[in-house]
C-alpha cells in the first residue's frame, strides 16, 4: 500500500516537474528563437525586459493573459474555445512517453526518467500528433473567417500528408529496435545511434517533423503574408497563447523524438544522461531555428510534391532496403 | 435652329445662341471671364477663344461673340486655340498679385481655375505690377482692386442690369479702375451680386471675410425667407455657423441674383442670444422634459376649461411642415386657431389675394420680365421685395412701361411713372386706368357679358389732382397697345378691397387682350401656405384672449409682441393667460416671455422644409448642417474646448413640426401623429390647393412645384363693396406703416450685417405739409400715437401722396403703439423735439 | 524536348546550395549586430526629416501663418483645423490653430502646400503621450520664435496687400494708378 502511494507521489512529482519544465522550456524557446533569429539577421533581438531580455517570456505571458479574449460573433463558439486547448494538450501529452534520462535509483527505488513507458509508445506519439491536426483544422473552421478557414484546411492537408512519411520513417527504427517502446528504442542504441545506420530515415523523419510543427519552410497554414495569421487569425489573448505554446512544445517534443529515435536518446559519454538528452534536443531545436532563418517558405504544390512524391516513396524504399539488409544479416 | 458641330458632337440650338452657350449645352465649359448668361457677351477678356474649322467664320474667334450658324465646325481643343488661351491667361495674370492665400476668393476663383487649366504656372514677365488704391464700398463688399482682370462683369451688372450708377469703370486700358465715383458705400441693394459675379477676388464678401474656404463649407440648396418671393439660395455653413449665402439659379424665380437682404439676412441663425435650450419658467430643462411639462400643463388647462381654452398662434415664416402640423394639432385637440397672421385684416387681404390666383393668372418673376406694361399697386418693390425691382428693371429694359400707384416716394432703378395717391385711391386709379385703356371696346361690347357687366360697375370719380388724372389717362392710353400687361399688387398697406380689385382688373385685361398677369406680394415667405391653411373662417385670438376665453396660448415661431400693431392690448390679453408656450429660433420678446419655451431649428438645420412663395410655388430647403452653437461662440473666439462630448453643444433644438408632433403624442397618449409623408396626405385632404402634395415625387419637391389651382377659388368680378371704407376725418393724416429694405423684416432684423446698414427710424411727410407744420427734415419729432408717444427723425419727400404720414416699421422703433386698423392723426400730433443735429 | 537532367546530379547540386545557404546564415550569427539601441543612442536626423510640426515666424518676428486653409485642405487625415480671422492691423491670421498629432501621419503635405512657409515639419519625433488629449496641439504649442528652415522669406513682401506695407511698396510693384488723371 505504502509503495503504491509512494509510486503515485513520485509519478505526480515527475509529472509536475516535466510539465513545468516543458512549459518553461517552451517559453524560453520563444525567447531563444527570437534572439537567434535576430542574430542570424544581424539584429539584437529582445533586450528590454530584464537583463538581456530574459524576462521577455514573462512579459509576453502577462500580456497574453491580460489581453481581451475575443470570439467572432459568428464563430462556432464551443469549438472555437476548445481548439487551442487540443493543440497545446496533445503536444504536452506526447512527451509522456519520452525517456529523458537513465533510470535513477533513490533509496533503493528505481525511478525511470520517463513519465510512462508504454510498450506502444511510438504509436502513441504518432496518434497524438495526429490528434493535433484537429486543433488546427477545427480552430480554423470554427472562426468563421476565410483566412482562418484556408489556414485550417492547409494545416489539415499538410499534417495528414506528412503524418504518413513521419510514420513510415520510423518503421526501420522499429525494425532495428524490435520494439515500439521508446525506452527500448533508446536501449537498442546503446552501441551506436540509429542516425549512423538510418541517415535516410533520419532525414525523412526530421523534415516531416518540421512540417508537423508547421514551421518554416512548411508554415503554409499560418503564411502571414497570404492569410494574415492563418488558422489562428481570429484568436486573441491566452487562446492565441495556447496555439503559440503548442507550437513550441511540439518543437521540443519533436526534438526529443528525433533525439530518442536517431541520436541515441540520453546516451552519451562523460556527461550525465539528462544533460546529453537536453543537448541533443536543443541541437535539433537549434537546427529548426537556423532553418527558419535560412529557408524560404515552400509553395503549396512543392509542399505536396515533396511529401507524396519524394518522402513517402523514399521511406517505403528505405523500409524495403532495411528489411532486406536485416534479413540478410540475420540469415 | 442652326446645327453645328463642337468637338465632333452635333447640336441644334435656337437662332441667336452664342457658340459658348451651345458648347455649354453639350457640357463643354469653354473658359470665360466676361461672358455671363445674365449679362451677355462682351468680348473683353479674350479667354473663350476657340477655333472655327468650317462654316461662315474661320480661325480663332471668341466663342461668346459668334452666333451659332449652320455648318459650323468648332474645336475647343485645337492647339492654336489652346495656345491662344494660354497666352491670354498669362497676360491676364501679369499684374495679378501674389496673394491667393489671403484672398477669400481662393478656392472658388474662376481665375485660379483657368490659370491652372490654361497651363500657366510661372510668371515670366519681370516688370513691375500695376497697383490701385482700394475703396470702401460699404459693409457688404470688400474691394481689392490689384486683383482685377478687367472683365467688366461688376459694372455691367451694377449699371446695366441693376440700374444703379454710383459704381462703374474709370480710366482706360491697363489702368482701368472699377469703383465708386464718389466716396461712400454702394447704394444698390443688389450690390452683393457683384461678389458672386467677380471671377476673382476684387470684390469679396465682407461679412464672411476670412471665415473659411469654400471646400470646408457645408453647402446646400436653401431658400430665402426674407420676403415672399422665395428666391433660391445656396447656403454655406461651417463649424455650426452660417457663413454665407449665395444666389442659386432658378429660371422662374430669381434668375442668377438675389438682393442684399436675402444675402445677408441669414445671420439671424448665428445670433449670439439665439435660444438653444428649452426652458420651464426660469429654469433650463432638457427639451423632452420641457415638452412633457408643456403637455401636462396644457392637459390640465384643457381639463379645467375645455379644449377651446387653448389657442395656437403661428406665423408665415414657419415651414409648411410646421404650419400643417400646427393646423392638425388644433383640429386634433379641438384648440382654438391656429391664427397665422398678426392682424385679422391682414389675414383677410392675404386670403383674398391667394384665393384669386390660378394658373391662368399668376406670373412668375421671369414672366414679369417679359411683360410690356406693369402696374404696381400699393407696393414699393425695393423696400418690400427687392428682387421684384430687379425684374421690373429687366422688363423696362425690354421696353415695358412701369407704373407705380403708391403713396410712398417710390424709387425704382428704372424709368417708371409714379402716381403718388393715398391707399384709399388705389382702387380708383386702377378703375380709371382700366377705363382709359378700354373705353372703345366697352362701348362696342367686345367683352364677354360678365366682364362687360363688371366694367360697367366701375366707379369713375376723377382724382383730386388733375395732373395725376392726366398722367393716369395717358398711361391708360399706352396700355391700349400693350399685349402682355401685368398687375403687381401688395397685400400689406393697401385697403382690404384692393387685392381683389387688382385681380378683377387683371381678369378684365385678360378678357380684353387674351393675356394678362397677376402678381401679388404677400407678408412672409410662407404666407401663401398659411392663407390656404387658415381656411375661410376668421380667427381673432386677441379678442378671445381679452375676453378670457383663452387660458393657454401656444406661440409657434411667431413674435406677436413684435408684429402686433396694438401692443398694449396684446399685453393685456397675454396677462389673462395662465400658460404661454413658445416655440422659436429667434431671441424674440415673446420667446422671452414664454413660461415654457421649446427651441426650434432654422431653415438651415437638421431637416428638410418647404415653403410656398407668393405665386404658389412650393420649394424645398435642404438642411446644411445639424445645428448647434457655433464653435466660434463655444470657444469664444479661441480654440474649441479641449473636451470630448457625445452631444453637440446647443444642438437640442428640433424642427417645429417635430416638436409639435411630439407635443400631440404627449397630449393624446397616442404615439402616431402625422409626420413627413402622412402630413402631405393630411394637407392634400385639408385644402384643394394642396391636392397635388400627396402625389409629389422627391425630385419634383427638389425642383419646386407650382401648386396653383386651374381655377381660382374666388369667383371673378367681385361687385363693388356696398359699404364705402371710412372716409378720413377732414384735415387728418393717415398714418401708413410700411416696410423698409433693411430693418423691418423680422428675420433680417436679427442679422448683424443688416443691422449695420439699416436706416434710422424715420417719419416721412410731404415737403409742403412739413413746411406748413414748421418742421424741417432731419429734426427729431415726437409722434403721438393712440398707444403713446414715439420719437423719430423726420424726413420729407416731394413725390409722395399728400395727406399721409409714412412710418416704416423698424426694429428700433416702438411702432407697436399704433393700434389695429387705419390710424388717422391730426397734424398737431407731430411735434418738434429738437434742432437738427 | 529539354534533355532530362541527371537526377542525382541535381540533388547533389541542390544539397550544395542548401549547405551554402545554411553556412551563410550561420556566419551571420557571429557578426556584430548593426542595431542601434534607440533610447541610449539618438541618431542625428537630417533637417528635412518629417516629425513634429511647428508654426514659424517671418524675419520681422510676426506669425507667418495666414490661415489660408491649404494645409488643412491637403491633409489626408484631416488632423489640422483652424479658424482664420482678421487682426486689428488687417493681417489675416489664425485665431486658433489645432493639430491633432494623434491623427497626424507626418506625410509633410501640409508643409508642401504652405504658401508662406509657416508650417514646417521638424526632426523632433518623440511625441508619445499617455493621455491622447495631450497630443492635440493648439497654436501656442506649435508657434516657435524662429523661421525654421527658410528664415528669410516674408510672404507679405510679395503679396501686394496693404496689411503690410502700402500699395506699390511691395516687391516688383509700380506706384498706384491715379484714377483722377488720364496722364500716362
Amino acid at each position: 500500500m505504502t509503495a503504491w502511494i509512494t509510486g503515485c507521489l513520485i509519478l505526480l512529482l515527475k509529472l509536475g516537474i516535466v510539465l513545468v519544465g516543458l512549459l518553461l522550456l517552451a517559453a524560453y524557446l520563444v525567447l531563444a528563437e527570437r534572439k537567434l533569429l535576430a542574430r542570424l539577421q544581424i539584429r539584437l533581438g529582445p533586450n528590454r525586459a530584464g537583463p538581456l531580455g530574459l524576462m521577455q517570456p514573462l512579459a509576453d505571458a502577462v500580456k497574453l493573459l491580460t489581453k481581451e479574449d475575443l470570439a467572432p460573433a459568428k464563430a462556432d463558439r464551443l469549438i472555437f474555445l476548445l481548439a487551442p486547448a487540443v493543440v497545446a494538450a496533445t503536444a504536452l501529452l506526447i512527451f509522456a512517453v519520452v525517456p529523458f534520462g537513465q533510470d535513477w535509483v533513490i533509496g533503493g527505488r528505481r525511478i525511470p526518467l520517463v513519465v510512462a513507458d508504454l510498450n506502444v509508445g511510438l504509436l502513441y506519439a504518432l496518434a497524438l500528433s495526429s490528434i493535433g491536426v484537429y486543433g488546427v483544422a477545427l480552430g480554423g473552421w470554427s472562426s468563421n473567417s476565410k483566412y482562418a478557414l484556408l489556414g485550417g484546411i492547409r494545416g489539415a492537408a499538410q499534417m495528414i500528408s506528412y503524418e504518413l512519411s513521419l510514420g513510415l520513417a520510423l518503421v526501420p527504427v522499429v525494425m532495428l529496435a524490435g520494439s515500439f517502446s521508446l525506452v527500448e528504442i533508446v536501449a537498442a542504441q546503446s552501441r551506436y545511434p540509429f542516425l549512423l545506420v538510418q541517415p535516410l530515415s533520419f532525414l525523412i523523419f526530421f523534415v516531416s517533423a518540421v512540417a508537423e510543427t508547421k514551421r518554416i519552410p512548411f508554415d503554409l497554414p499560418e503564411a502571414e503574408n497570404e492569410l494574415v495569421a492563418g488558422y489562428h487569425t481570429e484568436y486573441s489573448g491566452m487562446r492565441f497563447g495556447l496555439f503559440f505554446l503548442g507550437e513550441y512544445v511540439t518543437m521540443v517534443v519533436m526534438g526529443s523524438l528525433v533525439a530518442v529515435f536517431f541520436l541515441g536518446g540520453w546516451r552519451g559519454p562523460w556527461l550525465p544522461p539528462l544533460v546529453w538528452f537536453f543537448l541533443k534536443v536543443l541541437g535539433v531545436v537549434f537546427f529548426m531555428i537556423w532553418m527558419r532563418g535560412t529557408l524560404p517558405r515552400l509553395r503549396y504544390d512543392q509542399l505536396m510534391h515533396l511529401g507524396w512524391k519524394l518522402l513517402v516513396p523514399l521511406a517505403l524504399l528505405n523500409i524495403v532496403v532495411t528489411g532486406a539488409v536485416l534479413l540478410l544479416l540475420r540469415a | 435652329m442652326p446645327t453645328l458641330r463642337i468637338d465632333q458632337r452635333e447640336i441644334s440650338v435656337p437662332q441667336g445662341t452664342k457658340v459658348i452657350e451651345a458648347a455649354e449645352k453639350l457640357g463643354i465649359m469653354i473658359p470665360r471671364f466676361c461672358y455671363h448668361p445674365a449679362l451677355g457677351s462682351l468680348g473683353a477678356c479674350r479667354m473663350c477663344a476657340v477655333k472655327f474649322m468650317e462654316g461662315p467664320v474661320k480661325g480663332v474667334e471668341m466663342s461668346c461673340m459668334v452666333e451659332a450658324a449652320d455648318g459650323m465646325v468648332v474645336s475647343t481643343t485645337d492647339p492654336e486655340a489652346m495656345e491662344f488661351r494660354r497666352y491670354v491667361i498669362e497676360w491676364l495674370m501679369l499684374n495679378h498679385p501674389h496673394d491667393c492665400p489671403i484672398c477669400d476668393a481662393g478656392g472658388q476663383c474662376l481665375l485660379q481655375d483657368e490659370t491652372v487649366s490654361g497651363g500657366h504656372g510661372l510668371r515670366r514677365y519681370q516688370g513691375l505690377k500695376r497697383t490701385f488704391e482700394d475703396q470702401y464700398l460699404g459693409e457688404f463688399v470688400q474691394h481689392e482692386m490689384n486683383r482685377c482682370i478687367h472683365c467688366w462683369r461688376c459694372r455691367r451688372f451694377y449699371q446695366e442690369f441693376a440700374g444703379y450708377f454710383d459704381y462703374g469703370a474709370m480710366q482706360i486700358g491697363n489702368r482701368m479702375y472699377f469703383g465708386r465715383f464718389a466716396p461712400g458705400p454702394l447704394e444698390s441693394p443688389f450690390a452683393g451680386n457683384i461678389i458672386d459675379l467677380c471671377p476673382t477676388g476684387v470684390l469679396t464678401d465682407k461679412p464672411s471675410r476670412y471665415k473659411g474656404r469654400r471646400w470646408d463649407l457645408q453647402r446646400g440648396p436653401s431658400l430665402c425667407l426674407h420676403c415672399s418671393l422665395g428666391c433660391n439660395l445656396v447656403g454655406s455653413a461651417r463649424y455650426r455657423e452660417m457663413i454665407r449665402v449665395e444666389a442659386r439659379f432658378h429660371g422662374a424665380v430669381n434668375g442668377y441674383f438675389i438682393c442684399d437682404r436675402g444675402r445677408y439676412g441669414f445671420a439671424y441663425a448665428n445670433h449670439p442670444d439665439r435660444p438653444r435650450q428649452a426652458r420651464v419658467g426660469e429654469e433650463a430643462a432638457p427639451l423632452d422634459q420641457a415638452l412633457k411639462t408643456a403637455a401636462q400643463r396644457l392637459g390640465q388647462i384643457r381639463e379645467r376649461y375645455g379644449p377651446g381654452a387653448v389657442a395656437a398662434w403661428g406665423s408665415t415664416r414657419s415651414s409648411l411642415e410646421t404650419l400643417g402640423m400646427l393646423q392638425w394639432l388644433c383640429q386634433d385637440q379641438g384648440w382654438r386657431g391656429p391664427q397665422f397672421f398678426p392682424q385679422a385684416s391682414l389675414a383677410r387681404r392675404v386670403k383674398a389675394a391667394v384665393a384669386r390666383l390660378d394658373t391662368g393668372m399668376a406670373v412668375s418673376l421671369r414672366d414679369l420680365e417679359n411683360a410690356d406694361f406693369i402696374v404696381v399697386a400699393g407696393a414699393d418693390p425695393v423696400q418690400e421685395a427687392p428682387m421684384l425691382a430687379l425684374a421690373l428693371r429687366q422688363a423696362a429694359r425690354r421696353g415695358a412701361t412701369v407704373a407705380v400707384i403708391d403713396p410712398r416716394p417710390v424709387f425704382l432703378p428704372l424709368e417708371y411713372e409714379h402716381l403718388p395717391v393715398s391707399p384709399g385711391d388705389i382702387d380708383l386709379c386702377l378703375n380709371l386706368l382700366s377705363q382709359a385703356a378700354r373705353s372703345e371696346e366697352a362701348a362696342t361690347g367686345k367683352l364677354e357679358p360678365d366682364a362687360a357687366r363688371f366694367y360697367g360697375l366701375l366707379t369713375s370719380t376723377n382724382l383730386e389732382d388733375p395732373l395725376l388724372q392726366e398722367r393716369l389717362l395717358a398711361l391708360g392710353r399706352k396700355l391700349q397697345d400693350c399685349l402682355r400687361p401685368v398687375i403687381v399688387c401688395n397685400t400689406d398697406m393697401v385697403r382690404e378691397t384692393t387685392p381683389a380689385r387688382a385681380a378683377d382688373q387683371a381678369r378684365l385685361l385678360q378678357a380684353d387682350k387674351g393675356q394678362a398677369g397677376l402678381f401679388y406680394l404677400l407678408p412672409g415667405p410662407n404666407a401663401y401656405g398659411a392663407a390656404l391653411l387658415a381656411g375661410r373662417e376668421e380667427v381673432d385670438l386677441l379678442a378671445a384672449m381679452e375676453q378670457g376665453g383663452v387660458k393657454a396660448l401656444v406661440v409657434v415661431e411667431n413674435d406677436p409682441l413684435g408684429s402686433c400693431p396694438d401692443q398694449e392690448r396684446l399685453l393685456r390679453a397675454l396677462d389673462n393667460l395662465e400658460l404661454l408656450v413658445g416655440l422659436d429660433y429667434l431671441p424674440s420678446a415673446t420667446a422671452a416671455r414664454s413660461q415654457i419655451f421649446l427651441p426650434t431649428t432654422t431653415v438651415f438645420e437638421k431637416e428638410f422644409s418647404h415653403f410656398i412663395n407668393q405665386e404658389g410655388r412650393l420649394q424645398q430647403a435642404v438642411p446644411l448642417h445639424q445645428g448647434g452653437t457655433p464653435i466660434i461662440q463655444v470657444g469664444q473666439g479661441s480654440h474649441p474646448p479641449r473636451t470630448f462630448l457625445d452631444a453637440i453643444p446647443g444642438g437640442e433644438p428640433r424642427p417645429g413640426a417635430g416638436i409639435l408632433a411630439d407635443l400631440a403624442a404627449a397630449l393624446s397618449g397616442e404615439p402616431a401623429p402625422p409626420t413627413a409623408g402622412d402630413l402631405w396626405d393630411y394637407l392634400s385632404g385639408e385644402h384643394e390647393g394642396f391636392s397635388q402634395l400627396a402625389s409629389l415625387t422627391a425630385s419634383a419637391l427638389g425642383e419646386g412645384v407650382h401648386l396653383l389651382p386651374a381655377e381660382a377659388q374666388e369667383p371673378a368680378w367681385s361687385p363693388e363693396p356696398g359699404e364705402k371704407p371710412p372716409e378720413p376725418p377732414a384735415g387728418q393724416l393717415e398714418l401708413l406703416l410700411v416696410d423698409q429694405t433693411f430693418g423691418t423684416e423680422e428675420l433680417g432684423s436679427y442679422a448683424a450685417p443688416l443691422q449695420k446698414v439699416e436706416e434710422e427710424p424715420h417719419l416721412l411727410l410731404h415737403t409742403d405739409l412739413a413746411a406748413d407744420l414748421g418742421l424741417a427734415p432731419g429734426e427729431q419729432v415726437a409722434l403721438l400715437l393712440p398707444g403713446g408717444e414715439v420719437t423719430v427723425r423726420l424726413q420729407t419727400a416731394q413725390n409722395m401722396a399728400p395727406g399721409v404720414a409714412i412710418m416704416p416699421r423698424h426694429r428700433r422703433l416702438h411702432w407697436q403703439k399704433t393700434g389695429d386698423g387705419p390710424v388717422w392723426l391730426p397734424p398737431e400730433n407731430i411735434k418738434k423735439l429738437s434742432e437738427p443735429l | 524536348m529539354e534533355p532530362r537532367r541527371n537526377f542525382l546530379a541535381a540533388a547533389w547540386e541542390g544539397l550544395g546550395e542548401l549547405v551554402r545557404g545554411f553556412a551563410t546564415t550561420f556566419i551571420h550569427l557571429f557578426r556584430r549586430p548593426i542595431t542601434e539601441a534607440y533610447p541610449e543612442y539618438h541618431r542625428p536626423l537630417p533637417e528635412r526629416s518629417r516629425a513634429r510640426i511647428i508654426l514659424t515666424r517671418d524675419p520681422d518676428g510676426d506669425e507667418r501663418c495666414v490661415a489660408c486653409y491649404l494645409c488643412s485642405g491637403v491633409c489626408p487625415v484631416s488632423c489640422i483645423s483652424m479658424q482664420s480671422s482678421q487682426r486689428e492691423d488687417g493681417r489675416r491670421f489664425a485665431s486658433w490653430f489645432r493639430i491633432n498629432f494623434a491623427r497626424c501621419i507626418y506625410c509633410g503635405l501640409c508643409e508642401e502646400a504652405c504658401p508662406t512657409l509657416a508650417i514646417q515639419l521638424t526632426p523632433h519625433f518623440e511625441t508619445c503621450q499617455y493621455d491622447i488629449l495631450t497630443l492635440v496641439a493648439e497654436k501656442e504649442d506649435l508657434l516657435v520664435d524662429h523661421g525654421g528652415k527658410n528664415r528669410d522669406y516674408n510672404f507679405y513682401r510679395h503679396a501686394g496687400v496693404t496689411a503690410v506695407g502700402g500699395k506699390g511698396e511691395h516687391l516688383q510693384e509700380a506706384k498706384p494708378v491715379n484714377r483722377r488723371s488720364n496722364l500716362p
